[in-house]
């Protein structure tokens, strides 16, 4: 392993941690959001990354690209709940989300 | 390659899309009136063209076609190809739809043009999930199915709908992010993600450079599917948003959408990918045990149908993944066939509380009883259902739970074999709470006046009822048919 190898996976690594600390520390719908994208930009550097190792470079930017793509969709369908959650309830706190339970 | 199969490809992925575009290009009022129909279509469409491809590939004698429409097959570009499982799964989901678009006929109100074009774009999705022979193209399309289900979930815009999307999305996205990231690294070291190429480079996995990597890969990918398909530690989400739910959507999303997303995904990994990957059927036994039994205890104590439904759903996950486990043939055989069933008989019940909810207005069984006399059709289906889901013989249930349980009995696992036969009690046990308080005795207050519902819902719970006796009543053929295939 050479030091750019290390430095790619210390950095997404510490991306992966960022975001799953967010996830469990925050009570904001929109934090999560971010959250979930931050974790996601790390899986992108991985592929990116996997792709220079094996020699596949081209193939692992067509899934970045996508990857990309996909995400902002979801994140456009989570951040139209949280906006229909904030109408509702008057603000962006999950803990108002408890009514399913049992 | 038989050239004649090419147009079921259009029919699997072109006719959802042409709905979807024939729905929003037509006047909204018109649109309103017809939407339901298109969706019907799509649904009896599918499981035509199904039934088309299995009679002419078997009278081809082949068990796989590949499509090649749009590109050329040598470049080895991802392409979808059909084989008997994924013709089993598209005729489910072709059923599950056809259900559902029944059911909302008399329950979606003035929602049915959003209604239609997301359960389109969610049929779209699965076909591809059941179609694709890429890992990569396999992830697009459980984010398609995810988006239009976190929508469904949320159509009408009420708190429990919302919380329950919002708990899903959150989820299926952390799920997503496990499950790319074990791609990452199975990419590594295969260089490619189809999944012959998949399984030829993990055939041989620890011998590579960095076998501490692939365990990694395999654990992020079993963990991320083990969300999507909602089983026992991961299963947070599956209950609220079965629940929260409008009736017709929680027909299509508990009949089929998470068993696609996640379920058949696995069947897909345990039977072509990692099929000389002991590791991951051990850890996948483990996960399917605790399911079934920790599911079937926890539906003990709910109180609202479909809750006690979506708990039952994780029990009976467990035991598909359970035979999917043993790594054998007939656990395989019995995993995809309890995949059938499932989804026929877990339909039927969501119907059948799509019924209650709509003759009654609640889904909580405290407040319901003695709905039989009033309801006597659906109280006979679900009373089938329930027998099938608990493995009584004849019921088509009995059959593929009792395939399960010897291909654990083959691998040497008793003490999971008996488990998963006494876990058999608590099913009936659940099932039998649920039918004394919402069907048996007498009325209580307030519903005297209750009418059996009539039309769509009515007419799905008596085909599904009709297909979980007669599978099960022809079950000797089915197993003849799996024997001249030669695959046990």
């Amino acid at each position: 392993m050479n030091i750019l190898s290390i430095a790619i996976l210390t950095a997404a690594l510490l991306l992966i941690v960022t975001g799953l600390y967010m996830l469990v520390r925050t009570h904001n719908m929109i934090r999560i959001i971010i959250a979930v994208e931050v974790a996601m930009k790390a899986i992108t550097l991985l592929l990116a990354y996997a792709g220079w190792l094996n020699g596949q470079t081209a193939l692992s930017q067509a899934f970045v690209v996508t990857i990309i793509v996909m995400e902002v969709v979801v994140a456009v369908v989570a951040a139209g709940l949280a906006i229909s959650s904030f109408r509702k309830n008057g603000d962006l706190d999950i803990r108002r989300l408890n009514k399913l339970n049992g | 390659m038989s050239a004649g199969l090419e147009f079921v490809l259009l029919v699997f992925m072109g006719l959802p899309l042409l709905i979807v575009l024939i729905n929003n290009l037509l006047k909204r009022e018109i649109a309103q009136k017809i939407c339901l129909s298109l969706g019907l279509i799509a649904g009896i469409g599918q499981m035509v063209a199904a039934i088309v491809v299995f009679v002419s590939l078997n009278a081809a004698g082949q068990a796989s076609v590949d499509f090649s429409q749009f590109w050329n097959l040598t470049a080895g570009a991802s392409r979808f190809s059909v084989d008997f499982f994924s013709l089993l799964a598209l005729f489910c989901i072709g059923m599950v739809v056809t259900a559902g678009f029944l059911t909302a006929g008399k329950t979606i109100g003035d929602k049915r043009f959003n209604f239609t074009n997301l359960a389109m774009i969610i049929l779209l999705g699965m076909n591809g999930i059941a179609l694709v022979t890429d890992l990569f193209s396999l992830y697009v399309f459980l984010e398609i199915t995810g988006v239009a289900s976190f929508v469904m979930i949320a159509l009408n815009k009420e708190g429990n709908g919302i919380e329950g999307g919002f708990k899903y999305l959150v989820m299926s996205a952390i799920a997503t992010a496990f499950i790319l990231g074990g791609l990452a690294f199975i990419f590594m070291q295969s260089g490619s993600l189809l999944y012959s190429d998949v399984a030829s480079a993990l055939s041989d996995w620890q011998n590579v450079d960095q076998p501490a990597l692939l365990i990694v890969a395999f654990a992020l990918v079993l963990v991320g599917f083990s969300i999507k398909s909602g089983i026992m530690p991961f299963h947070g989400w599956l209950p609220d948003a079965y629940q929260s739910a409008p009736a017709a959507v929680s027909v299509i999303l508990g009949g089929i959408v998470t068993k696609m997303a996640g379920v058949y995904a696995i069947l897909r990994l345990t039977g072509d990918i990692f099929v000389g990957v002991n590791l991951v059927n051990q850890i996948l036994m483990l996960l399917a045990i605790v399911s079934i039994v920790l599911g079937a205890v926890a539906a003990i104590t709910q109180t609202d149908f479909k809750r006690i439904l979506a708990y039952s759903s994780i029990s009976q996950i467990g035991y598909i993944l359970l035979g999917a486990s043993c790594g054998s043939a007939i656990g395989l055989i019995g995993a995809m066939l309890h995949f059938f069933n499932h989804a026929t008989f877990k339909t039927t019940l969501f119907v059948n509380s799509a019924a209650v909810e709509t003759a009654t207005g609640t889904t909580e069984i405290e407040k319901l009883g003695g709905l039989q006399e009033k309801m006597p059709v659906t109280g006979v289906s679900s009373i089938l259902a329930f027998l099938s889901t608990a493995g009584i013989p004849p019921l088509a249930g009995f059959w593929s739970k009792l395939l399960i349980i010897l291909a654990v009995w083959q691998t040497g696992n008793f003490f999971i074999a008996g488990l998963a036969l006494f876990a058999s009690i608590f099913t009936a046990a659940y099932f039998l709470r649920l039918q004394r308080c919402v069907f048996f005795g007498s009325a209580v207050e307030g519903l005297e006046n209750t009418k059996e519902v009539t039309g769509g819902i009515c007419l799905s719970s008596v085909v599904l009822s009709v297909i979980t006796v007669g599978f099960g009543l022809l079950f000797p053929l089915v197993l003849l048919f799996v024997q001249s295939q030669g695959l046990i």
